[in-house]
C-alpha cells in the first residue's frame, strides 16, 4: 500500500518543479487585456459611479459634502416610483412583444424556411439595427402620427384610425422594432439546436403539432426565450430615445430621469448615480437568475 | 421438410390477421430512391425486422409506418386502414427512436405519462398504467430523475416504456439497441424478447445487426438498395437464402461461382470455372437446367476436415491448411484447394490437437447443405 | 427635500475630491462624451482625444466646440482663406453635455466654444473662461445695444454674443379657434387642445413661459410661485401631447399639433418650408436667449480663437448666419446689410416692446434647480 501512495503523493511535487516561470506568467498574458479592458471600462467606472451615489447631492465642480444615504433614500419618493414603474412597464411590454413577434420569425427562419435562404434572411432581419435608433423613432413618428402611414393603410382597407403616436403603444412599437433583431437572433440560435427528433417523438405519441409546440418546443427553447427577453428587457429599460421620441407628455422613464441628473439642468450626479446603481443592480440581478436557472430547464440528452 | 414445419409455426403463432401493409411502396427523395416498390404484410403480434446494411432503405420504411415520411407511390395501411394522409400523431403506432429522443425537460415519469396525459387519461388510470410501464422495464426507482441523469441502458428501457405504455397496435423500433455497448446489448436483447411474449403487441424492427435480427425476430425481411431480397424465418433466411447478397450478408459462407453440368431431380451438379464441380441437392423444385449460372453457398459450419477417407455422395476436395484462427469455442481454418479456392471452414472445439500450417488436409460436405443461387 | 450642504466638507473630504476629481476625469469623461455623443443622435464627428491635440498644438489648427449647423464649409473655407487657419468643429446638443464634457477634461483640445448666456455666467463663476483681451478684438462696436453690457456677462468680459433668438408659439392660423397671441390661448382651449400641443423638453422653458404668463419672473426661486406654474401645467396636461425640443416639426406641419413651442430659430426654419405656419413670441413675454463665443482656459489655441471670434464679428459673416439659419444677430452693422425682408421680420427681431417683456434664462442655486426637476418630473409621469 505505502509503496503505491507514495509516487502519487509525490506528483504534485514533481508537478511543481517542473513549472517554468512562464508558465506561471501565461495567464496572465492571456487574461490581462480583457481584465485590463474590463477593469478600465467596467470596475472602475462602476466603483465610482457607486461613489458617487453615497454622497448626498454631489455635484460635479462644487464641493463633495459627507458620504451618506440621500441619494438613495430619495429614490423612495412616490414620484420616483411611479418613474421606475413605468419604465418596467416599458421594459416589460416591450420585451412581451417582441417575444411575440420574435417567436414565430425565428421559428420560421430556424425549421421551416429552405436551409440555404436562413443566413440572408438572418441578415436582412438584422439590417434595421445598422441605422441610428434616433433615425428609426423619428420614422415612427412620421407612420404613427395621426395623418401618418399606418393610419392612410388602415384607410384603405377601411379600418379605424388609431392615435397611438404619444401614448404607450407607439412606446412599444418602437422598442419592439429596435430590440426585435436582437430577440430573434437569440430565439434562432435556441430553435435552430432543438433536436427535431423529439418532434418526432411527441408526434408519435399522439402531440398534435399545436401540442408538440406548447409541450416541446417551448420548454426546449425556454432558455433562448429567456435570454432573449432579458436581453430586450435590460435594452428598453435602458433606452430612452424612443419613450422620449414616441412616448408623448407622460413617458419619463428611469434612463430618462437618470439623464437628467448628469446632463439636465440640476446635474445632481450623486442622486443620477444612486439611481443609476439601482438599475445596474436590477440588471445584475437578472442576468444572476438567468445563469443559475436558466440552463437548467434546458434539454441535454 | 424443416421449412414446412416451421411456416406452420408462424401460423400458430401470430394468427392470420394483418397489423401493418405495404403495397408498393416507394419513396423518392430529391430524385433519389430510397424504397423501390415494397410489399410487406405483418401479423399480429409477430416480431418482425427489417434488416440490411446502412442507406438500404429499412429506416425510411419504417419512418413511413410511423407516418413520418409520405410514401411517394403505394399504399401503407394499419390493421387495414389506409394511412394515406394520417398524420403520425393520429396513427395507433408508436415508436423507439434510435436515439431515444427522451423529452430532458421532463422526469422520467413525465416522459412515460406524455402520451397519456395526451390523451387526457384520468388521474387515476396515468397512475395505474405509467407504475406499470415502468415496473415492465425495471425503472419503477428512477421515475423522478430527467434524463440526462441515466445511462444509456436506462435511457433505452424509458424510451421502451414511453412507447409501451400507450398500447399501441404496433411498436416500431429504430435500431433500438445501436447505441448500447455489446453486454448490456446483449441483456436488453433479452428483455426485448420477453416483453415482446409477454405482451403480444406487434414489434416492427430495423437493425443492421443480423444477430439481433435473428435472435429476436418470428420474420425478418431482408432489404437491399431500396428492395427486399428475402422475407422468411430466421432459419429460413439463415438456412435457405434466395439470393446470393443474402446469403452473403446473413452470417458467414462461402459463395462459388459456376454453371450447371447436370439436373437431376433432387439434385444439380454445379462445375466452377476452376474446374472445382460440387454436388447441391434441390430445396425448391428446381429451374435450374444445365447451361444456367448459379452460385453455390456452403457455411463454414457445414464443412468437415479432415485427414482420412470421406463418406460417398459429399463433395469431398484435397487442399492445403493455409490459415488457423483459434476462437475458443471453436477454429477457424482457411483452405487452399487444389483448384485455388479458397474454403473457410469452422469447426467446433473437440480439444483435438490442431493440425500445422501448410499441411495437406481433406474436406467434405453434404450436397444437402449447400445451396445452389441462381444468378 | 433641501439639500445636504455643500460646503461643510473636511480634510478627508478634499482627499476623496481630489480621486474623484481625478478618476472622473480619466473615466467618466470617456463614458460620458460617448454617451452624449450617443444621446445627439451622432451628427458630431468622432471625439478627438485630448492627448493627441493638445500635445501638439499647432497655430495652423482651431477646434471649435459648438452646436450643430452653426458652422458651414463655406464659413469654414472663408476662414481658412482669411487667416490661413484651419478650423475643426465638433458639436454638442445640449449646454449641460456640453459643460460636462469641458469640466471632466475631455473638451481641452477646443479653443473656442460656444455655451448660452446661462452657461457662460455659470463658467465665469467656475473660473473656466479667459477674460478676454479687448485690445485684441475688432468690431465688438458693432454689437446692439442689448448686447454691450448684457445681463449674463456685464461688458462682454468673457465673451461675445453670437447669435440670439426667442423662445415661442407656431402654429397653424387656419386651425386655431380664434387669434393666438400667447399662452392666454392655450390655457383657454385645453379642452379643443386635446393632445395637440408639444412643448420644448426642457424644464425651465417650460416653467418659465408658464412663470411668465403666471406673472412672475421666468427665472423665478421662490417655492410658491414654482409650485403655481406645476399646478397650472397639471391643468395643461390634457392639451400636451408631447414634450420635444426637435421632433416636432414634422407633426404640425401635417397638422397632427395644432400648436408647438418652440425656439424662433427652428420655428422660422420650418415657416419656410411651410409658410401658412405661424410663429409668436407670446405676448406675456418670454425667453431671448443668446448663443456666445468663449475661450476656454485651457485652449490650446488662443490666438486662433481671437482670430475666429474677429472674423465672426465681421458684419458680412454674421449677416450669412442670419440668412442661412433664420436665426438673429446682435451685430448691428449685420443686421444692416440684410435684405429689408429678413430686417423686418418680427420674428426674427421682435420690437423693443416685445423684447422688453423677455427674459434671459439665468443659472439658479442647486437647492432650486432640484425642485424645478422634481416638478418636472412629476409632470412628465402623471
Amino acid at each position: 500500500m505505502s509503496l503505491t501512495t507514495t509516487p502519487s503523493g509525490a506528483e504534485p511535487t514533481r508537478a511543481r518543479s517542473g513549472w517554468h516561470p512562464a508558465k506561471l506568467i501565461q495567464p496572465f498574458v492571456l487574461l490581462a487585456p480583457a481584465g485590463i479592458w474590463l477593469l478600465l471600462l467596467l470596475v472602475f467606472p462602476t466603483l465610482l459611479i457607486l461613489e458617487l451615489s453615497l454622497i448626498p447631492g454631489f455635484r460635479l465642480g462644487q464641493p463633495a459634502g459627507a458620504y451618506g444615504l440621500g441619494n438613495y433614500l430619495e429614490i423612495f419618493q412616490p414620484v420616483y416610483f411611479q418613474v421606475v414603474l413605468r419604465s418596467l412597464f416599458f421594459a416589460v411590454g416591450s420585451t412581451l412583444l417582441c417575444l411575440l413577434l420574435g417567436f414565430p420569425v425565428a421559428y420560421w427562419i430556424a425549421i421551416k424556411a429552405p436551409r440555404r435562404w436562413r443566413n440572408l434572411l438572418l441578415v436582412s432581419f438584422i439590417l434595421p439595427l445598422w441605422t441610428s435608433s434616433l433615425l428609426r423613432a423619428y420614422a415612427w413618428i412620421t407612420i404613427l402620427r395621426p395623418s401618418g402611414l399606418l393610419n392612410s393603410l388602415l384607410g384603405v382597407f377601411g379600418l379605424p384610425g388609431q392615435d397611438w403616436l404619444n401614448r404607450s403603444p407607439a412606446v412599444f412599437i418602437g422598442m419592439a422594432y429596435s430590440f426585435l433583431p436582437y430577440m430573434v437572433l437569440i430565439l434562432y440560435a435556441s430553435l435552430e439546436r432543438l433536436d427535431r427528433r423529439l418532434l418526432e417523438a411527441a408526434a408519435d405519441l399522439g402531440a398534435t403539432p399545436q401540442q408538440s409546440f406548447w409541450k416541446i418546443t417551448v420548454p426546449q427553447t425556454l432558455p433562448g426565450i429567456a435570454a432573449g427577453g432579458l436581453l430586450v428587457f435590460i435594452a428598453s429599460l435602458g433606452d430612452f430615445v424612443v419613450p422620449e421620441l414616441l412616448g408623448g407628455a407622460s413617458s419619463m422613464t428611469v434612463s430618462r430621469l437618470i439623464y437628467n441628473q448628469f446632463l439636465g439642468a440640476t446635474r445632481n450626479w450623486g442622486f443620477g448615480s444612486s439611481l443609476s446603481m439601482i438599475l445596474i443592480l436590477a440588471v445584475s440581478i437578472a442576468i444572476a437568475l438567468l445563469l443559475k436557472y436558466g440552463d437548467r430547464s434546458s434539454a441535454q440528452p | 421438410m424443416s421449412q414446412t414445419v416451421i411456416q406452420n409455426q408462424d401460423v400458430a403463432e401470430t394468427g392470420t390477421k394483418l397489423d401493418v401493409e405495404l403495397r408498393k411502396v416507394f419513396k423518392v427523395f430529391n430524385g433519389e430512391t430510397a424504397v423501390r416498390g415494397i410489399d410487406l404484410e405483418i401479423h399480429q403480434g409477430e416480431f418482425f425486422s427489417i434488416l440490411g446494411p446502412s442507406g438500404c432503405g429499412k429506416t425510411t420504411t419504417l419512418r413511413m409506418i410511423a407516418g413520418f415520411e409520405e410514401p411517394t407511390g403505394g399504399e401503407v395501411l394499419i390493421r387495414g386502414q389506409s394511412m394515406a394522409n394520417v398524420p403520425p400523431y393520429k396513427r395507433p403506432v408508436n415508436t423507439v427512436f434510435q436515439s431515444y429522443a427522451l423529452f430532458g425537460h421532463m422526469t422520467v415519469w413525465d416522459n412515460v405519462a406524455f402520451g397519456l396525459r395526451l390523451q387526457k387519461s384520468s388521474k387515476s388510470e396515468l397512475q395505474t398504467r405509467v407504475g406499470e410501464a415502468l415496473q415492465l422495464v425495471k425503472m419503477e426507482n428512477l421515475a423522478r430523475r430527467y434524463p440526462a441523469q441515466l445511462s444509456g441502458g436506462q435511457q433505452q428501457r424509458v424510451a421502451l416504456a414511453r412507447a409501451l405504455v400507450n398500447r399501441p397496435t404496433v411498436v416500431l423500433l429504430d435500431e433500438p439497441l445501436g447505441a448500447l455497448d455489446l453486454k448490456l446489448r446483449k441483456e436488453m436483447q433479452m428483455e426485448l424478447s420477453n416483453l415482446h411474449r409477454d405482451l403480444g403487441v406487434t414489434f416492427v424492427m430495423v437493425t443492421h445487426d443480423q444477430e439481433e435480427a435473428l435472435s429476436l425476430s418470428d420474420r425478418i425481411a431482408v432489404m437491399n438498395q431500396g428492395r427486399i431480397e428475402q422475407i422468411g424465418s430466421p432459419s429460413q433466411i439463415y438456412e435457405y437464402p434466395q439470393t446470393p447478397f443474402v446469403a452473403d450478408f446473413i452470417g458467414d459462407t462461402n459463395l462459388f461461382q459456376g454453371q450447371v453440368e447436370a439436373s437431376y431431380p433432387s439434385s444439380l451438379q454445379v462445375v466452377t470455372p476452376n474446374g472445382l464441380t460440387i454436388h447441391v441437392k434441390l430445396h425448391d423444385n428446381g429451374q435450374l437446367a444445365p447451361g444456367d449460372s448459379v452460385v453455390v453457398s456452403i457455411r463454414p459450419e457445414k464443412i468437415h476436415v479432415s485427414s482420412g477417407a470421406a463418406p460417398e455422395q459429399m463433395n469431398y476436395y484435397d487442399g492445403t491448411l493455409k490459415n488457423v484462427m483459434y476462437m475458443g469455442t471453436h477454429v477457424h481454418y482457411v483452405v487452399e484447394l487444389k483448384s485455388g479456392d479458397k474454403v473457410t471452414v469452422f469447426q467446433t472445439n473437440r480439444a483435438m490437437a490442431l493440425p500445422s500450417l501448410n499441411t495437406p488436409v481433406q474436406i467434405y460436405w453434404s450436397a444437402a447443405d449447400c445451396i445452389a443461387l441462381s444468378v | 427635500m433641501p439639500p445636504t450642504n455643500p460646503q461643510n466638507f473636511s480634510v478627508s473630504a478634499t482627499t476623496r475630491r481630489r480621486f474623484l476629481q481625478a478618476s472622473a476625469a480619466a473615466v467618466s469623461g470617456i463614458v460620458l462624451s460617448n454617451c452624449a455623443r450617443n444621446l445627439s443622435g451622432s451628427n458630431a464627428p468622432g471625439t478627438a482625444s485630448p492627448e493627441q491635440t493638445s500635445s501638439s498644438p499647432s497655430d495652423s489648427t482651431l477646434r471649435i466646440f459648438t452646436w450643430a449647423n452653426y458652422t458651414d464649409d463655406e464659413l469654414l473655407k472663408n476662414f481658412k482663406d482669411k487667416t490661413g487657419i484651419q478650423a475643426i468643429v465638433e458639436t454638442f446638443d445640449s449646454n449641460e453635455a456640453m459643460l460636462t464634457k469641458m469640466q471632466t477634461g475631455a473638451g481641452k483640445a477646443y479653443s473656442i466654444v460656444f455655451p448660452s448666456d446661462y452657461k457662460v455666467e455659470e463658467m465665469i463663476k467656475m473660473g473656466m473662461l479667459l477674460p478676454l483681451d479687448k485690445s485684441r478684438l475688432k468690431g465688438t462696436e458693432n454689437l446692439m445695444q442689448n448686447w454691450q453690457n448684457p445681463g449674463y456677462d456685464p461688458d462682454n468680459t468673457h465673451s461675445i454674443p453670437a447669435v440670439w433668438g426667442t423662445t415661442g408659439l407656431i402654429f397653424d392660423p387656419e386651425k386655431v379657434s380664434s387669434e393666438v397671441k400667447g399662452w392666454d390661448y392655450v390655457w383657454d382651449n385645453v379642452d379643443q387642445l386635446n393632445r395637440r400641443l408639444s412643448m420644448i423638453n426642457d424644464v425651465r422653458e417650460v416653467f418659465g413661459a408658464t412663470l411668465r404668463y403666471l406673472g412672475y419672473s421666468y427665472n423665478s426661486t421662490k417655492a410658491s410661485e414654482i409650485e403655481a406654474a406645476y399646478e397650472k401645467l397639471l391643468e395643461l396636461k390634457p392639451a400636451i401631447a408631447t414634450f420635444l425640443t426637435n421632433g416636432w416639426e414634422d407633426q404640425l406641419a401635417s397638422g397632427d399639433l395644432a400648436l408647438s413651442m418652440a425656439y424662433s430659430q427652428d420655428a422660422l426654419n420650418l415657416i419656410q418650408e411651410s409658410p401658412n405656419l405661424k410663429y409668436i413670441v407670446p405676448e406675456s413675454g418670454s425667453s431671448l436667449w443668446t448663443d456666445t463665443m468663449v475661450i476656454p482656459k485651457t485652449a490650446p489655441n488662443p490666438d486662433a480663437a481671437y482670430e475666429w471670434i474677429n472674423f465672426m464679428l465681421e458684419p458680412e459673416n454674421s449677416a450669412r448666419l442670419v440668412e442661412r439659419l433664420k436665426i438673429s444677430t446682435p451685430n448691428q452693422a449685420a443686421y444692416e446689410k440684410l435684405s429689408s425682408d429678413l430686417q423686418q421680420n418680427e420674428n426674427l427681431f421682435p420690437s423693443k416692446a416685445v423684447l422688453a417683456k423677455c427674459e434671459g434664462i439665468v443659472p439658479l442655486p442647486s437647492e432650486v434647480t432640484e425642485l424645478y426637476d422634481r416638478y418636472w418630473t412629476q409632470l412628465t409621469s402623471t
